[in-house]
This record gives C-alpha cells, structure tokens and sequence, in this order.
C-alpha cells in the first residue's frame, strides 16, 4: 500500500493540472494528439485533391458555358478555341475542331447486310480509332452480336466470342449500334435535355451539358449508350485530330458519349469509319431522302428489318438479307462438259 | 474536480511541433495514401493499322493489265506471243502456279480469259473486255449479283455517301473477291470487347456470356426483365471450347 501522500499525489495526476499548479508539458500533449487528429480528418477529407487534374478543373469559362442551342456562334468559336487549347495542352496537337450543322434536306440513314457480314470486327476498332474512344478502360460503339443461325433473338447471342476464325458455320454476325432513332427513348428521360435529335436524324450528345445520370443509358432498347467511368485515357500518337464538337472531340470522365454516324466526316459527304473499314461491303450509308441513295435502292428493293421494332423507336439503321443461291457456289458441281464427268444420259 | 485550463498557451514551443506533425500527415497522405480505384483499367487491345485501312481488299491488275516478273512489270502478250497455251484445256499449271481455281462450275482458263489476247478477258458470245471492265464480264452469270451491284446494294462503296458529289466510287468485283477463287476466305477476328459493363473485366479472352454482369447485359440486350432459358445455350462456361464438328 502507498502512503496517503502519494496516494493525493496519484489522484492529482489522474485529475489533471490544478488551477494552482499548471502542468505545460501534459497539456501540450493533449492538446497536440487532439488538434493531430483533426487535421488527419482534414488532410483526409481534402486527400481526394491529389486525385484532381489539372485538365479536369473546371475553368470558369467552360462552367459558364450556355447549352449548345443556345450558343450564338461567337460563343461557339469561344468554346471551340477553349477546347483547341485543352486539346492542344493534353495531346501536343492542335486539333481541326468544328461546329458541322446538318446540311439541308438529309436525313441519313444506316443499311447493314447480314448475308455478309462475317463478324471480323473490324468496324468496330476502325471506330475507337476514328472517334477517340477511350483505350483504357476501352469504350467501344459497335457490339458484333454472334447469333445462332434460325433465330433472331438477342438472348441468344454473344458478343464476346473469340474464335480463331470467322465466319462460323452455325453462327451469323449481328452489329449492334446506336440505331438513331426517330423516335428515341435516350432523348425522352435526358433530365437536361443534353442530348437530342438533329435534324438529319443523328442523336447527339453536348458533352459539356451532360451530368452524367445514366438515364439515357438505361432508356435505350439496344445498348448503345457508353458512360465514361473512368477518365479516358488515349495515346497522343492515336488521337485523331479531325473533330467536331457534337462527335469526336475528347470526353471527360463522367459523361455519356455513344455512336453519331461519325458526324465529323458525314457531314462533309463522307463515310463513316466503319463503313470503310468493312472488308465484306456488308455497311451502307447514304441520304434517306435521295431515291438514288444506295441505302434507298435497299430499302426499296431488299428485304429489310428494323431491331426491336415492337419498342416503338423507329430506327434510322435498317439490317437487310440478300438472295442466296448455294447452288451456283456448291464447289462439288462439276462441269458436265468435262470428260472425267458421267455423260448425261439420253433424252428418249 | 479541478478546471481544466486552456493548456496550449502554457507550452510555447508547441506549435512549430503542431506544426510539423500536420504538415508530415498532410504530406503523407497526399504522397503515399493508396490513390482511389476510379474503375478497372486494362491494356489497350493492340490492333494493326492496316487491320483497318480503308482500301480496297484487293489490289487489282490495270488496263492494260501487266504483273511484276523479273523486275519489271510485263504486260501478258509480252510473254504470250511466244508461249501458247497447249490445246489440252484441263492441266496442272506450269506458269502462274499461284492460282487456286476454285470457282465452281467454272473450271475453265478461257471461259474468262481470251485465247488470241492474253490482254484482255472474252464473254461467251465473244466480246472482248479490257481488265477495268471485270464487272460486266461476271454479269454473264451472276446476274442477280450484278443487279444488286449496279443499284449500289451490293459490294463496297467509297468516297462520298451522296452519289450527286461524284466522288463516289464503288469498288468492281475484283477488288473484293478473288476472280479464280471468289468465295471469301476465314479471317481472324480483331479481339472482344474488354470494356466496363460488357462482360468481365482483365480477361481479354471472356468465354461468353457467363458473369453476373454478362447475363443482367443479356437481359436488357433482349428486352426482357426475366430469365430466358435459352440464355445460357449459346454461353460456354470459361475454359470450356464450343464444340466443333
């Protein structure tokens, strides 16, 4: 047992200084772990900074940026030149960005043969190159849906085959993109109207009005949609400089991009990317309104499908079938003129 | 119980330790705290630029038509004026062995090519065409093919989608198909798809359709909430291969 003297002396240590008898260094102590503990909260709580690009910050100018319809044109050439500059500052390439309206009576339209699509996917990395898709994590506009034969059904299919060649006998190849509808879903639930119809039928997408809900993903029927998780990341070498302000130029994490008929080139006559890289022929393009158009001669003259036609979104992307005759390809059809082949037999 | 009194003012070195005590948790946690993981990233997929060139599938002879041979680009009649072809129509080839010819029924060098000038291909009522005009030559019997061809709904298209520009050029059939072999080979497939939400994640050779994330994708793709039983037929479980006849 301790003496009653240092017993008073224990209790006063537990109880802390007296007013009479100020103790500097116990104090000091208390006070610096509770004052380190709340600036580890704070630090913690700021610790997200770090993560904060430079190029992600909003400047002031972007921030006040009015919605794309509403924009006179000078404003436009003052967000084009913001985003030249941005551009430039990120890639070492000073992009050729513009603002490409519809042209007048066009309203394009998309043809895809299913007879001879034979799934090589090559639509599809000729689109990631064109549009300036992320690499990483890879954001792709084109699905090619490898479906059973003699069915239609979606359920079915599987965009992740990986055989070592293609075609597959008992498959066919599907490509599934935004399919531009007339009447589409993803424009219906935008909350900020940040992405609608044009008027040559191209849903677009102002990426610096999108907030990033994912409502227009879950809306559309045919999983066109892409959200950017992750900020995108993409070579400089492979950045394609020719960009519009609707279409390919560089997106930030957090908003949805998808398919626009390559707005960039079509809209100056081209051709899609995807259409060009097709090795088969299977992609067609061209002005719904000009008769002559190849994608009006098929629909006129082929035997054309619409994908979930029963959801109501009237397509602008049309999938089509040819006529076959396996009999002219059969390879064990010998010529009868030849001499090694039985001789016909006889009219009586 | 004793106040408490204030403590800090008591000690006056304390705040250059305050001090140095924030300033090394504020630099720690921003230097060595573990970044947050804002979504799985994988490597780009290496693709090959002249996987996805837009040109033509095939480079094509010219009118007048002429092949590279020892250096220098000899046009057919340069060497044909001096070499008939034997009489004997059906024969392993001696010259120009790396033709296949398998084209079904036409099993025949001058069904196609005229017999007098190597230069030139011959219809069966005895026109001759010049190595640019490929497309009137198939007409003969693929008629149908032609039709489709000429209205543009077959075969590729180059240049403008707007036939007024004229800058559209449509592609004639040699440049696609092999004229001695025209059925169109195998190729091997640029890689499936690795991205976020479409499937699993870091695989780079998914199976198919066989996540979590796979089948809610399936379902939606097909437009109906509940489980399909023909779902899974055409999804291979991983590691499995898809039977092959």
């Amino acid at each position: 047992m301790t003496t009653p003297t240092s017993a008073t002396t224990d209790v006063r240590i537990w109880d802390g200084p007296s007013a009479d008898a100020p103790q500097p260094r116990r104090s000091f102590l208390r006070s610096a772990v509770a004052g380190a503990a709340g600036l580890a909260a704070f630090a913690a709580a700021l610790s997200p900074l770090k993560d904060l690009d430079v190029m992600e910050l909003a400047d002031p100018q972007a921030f006040l940026q009015k919605h794309y319809k509403e924009m006179t044109p000078a404003e436009i050439e003052v967000a084009l030149e913001r985003i030249r500059n941005k551009v430039e500052a990120r890639y070492g390439v000073r992009p050729d960005i513009r603002d490409l309206r519809p042209q007048a009576g066009v309203e394009f339209a998309y043809a895809l043969n299913l007879s001879r699509c034979i799934g090589c996917r090559k639509c599809v990395y000729a689109c990631v190159a064109e549009n300036n898709q992320s690499r990483s994590p890879q954001i792709q506009y084109i699905r090619v849906v490898e479906m059973p034969r003699g069915t239609l059904d979606l359920e079915r299919g599987n965009h992740h085959y990986d055989r070592p060649r293609v075609p597959d006998n008992d498959h066919y190849y599907m490509p599934v993109q935004c399919h531009q509808c007339a009447n589409p879903p993803c424009v219906k639930v935008c909350p900020v109207e940040a992405t609608w119809k044009e008027p040559d039928g191209v849903v677009v997408i102002d990426y610096d009005w999108c907030i990033g809900c994912r409502y227009c993903e879950a809306a559309c029927p045919y999983w066109a949609r892409r959200f950017n998780f992750a900020e995108p990341t993409l070579p400089k070498e492979e950045l394609n400089p020719t960009m519009s302000y609707l279409s390919n130029r560089p997106r930030p994490r957090g908003v949805m991009e998808k398919c626009h008929f390559c707005l960039q080139r079509t809209r100056e006559g081209r051709m899609p990317a995807c259409l060009e890289a097709c090795p088969t022929g299977s992609r067609k393009f061209g002005n719904l309104l000009d008769p002559t158009s190849e994608v009006s001669q098929i629909l006129k003259t082929k035997r054309v499908f619409v994908l979930k036609e029963e959801v109501g979104t009237l397509p602008r992307f049309f999938y089509y079938f040819d006529e076959r005759y396996p009999s002219a390809h059969d390879e064990n059809v010998d010529d009868p003129r030849l001499p090694t082949s039985p001789a016909p037999e006889a009219r009586p | 119980m004793p106040v408490r009194p204030s403590g800090i003012t008591n000690a006056s070195f304390a705040p250059w330790i305050v001090a140095l005590v924030f300033l090394a948790l504020a630099a720690w946690l921003t230097f060595f705290s573990a970044r947050p993981d804002l979504g799985p990233t994988v490597s780009a997929a290496l693709i090959e630029q002249a996987d996805i060139r837009p040109e033509p599938r095939r480079h094509v002879l010219g009118e007048p038509a002429a092949i590279p041979m020892g250096g220098y680009s000899l046009r057919c009649m340069e060497c044909h004026r001096f070499f008939q072809s034997p009489p004997v129509e059906r024969r392993i080839l001696t010259q120009h062995t790396h033709i296949v010819l398998r084209h079904g029924q036409n099993t025949r060098c001058f069904n196609c090519h005229d017999r007098a000038d190597r230069g030139k291909l011959i219809r069966y009522d005895g026109t001759r065409l010049g190595f640019d005009q490929v497309p009137r030559l198939c007409s003969e019997c693929h008629g149908t093919v032609y039709r489709d061809w000429e209205r543009g709904t077959h075969g590729k298209t180059l240049g403008s989608w707007d036939p007024a520009s004229g800058k559209q050029r449509r592609l004639a059939c040699h440049e696609c198909h092999d004229p001695h072999a025209p059925a169109y080979p195998d190729y091997v497939p640029l890689p499936p798809p690795n991205t976020l939400r479409m499937g699993e994640q870091g695989s780079g050779h998914s199976a198919g359709i066989d996540s979590e994330h796979g089948q809610a994708e399936s379902a939606t793709l097909g437009g109906s909430g509940h489980d399909s039983p023909l779902m899974h037929r055409s999804s291979m479980p991983r590691g499995t291969k898809e039977p092959t006849e």
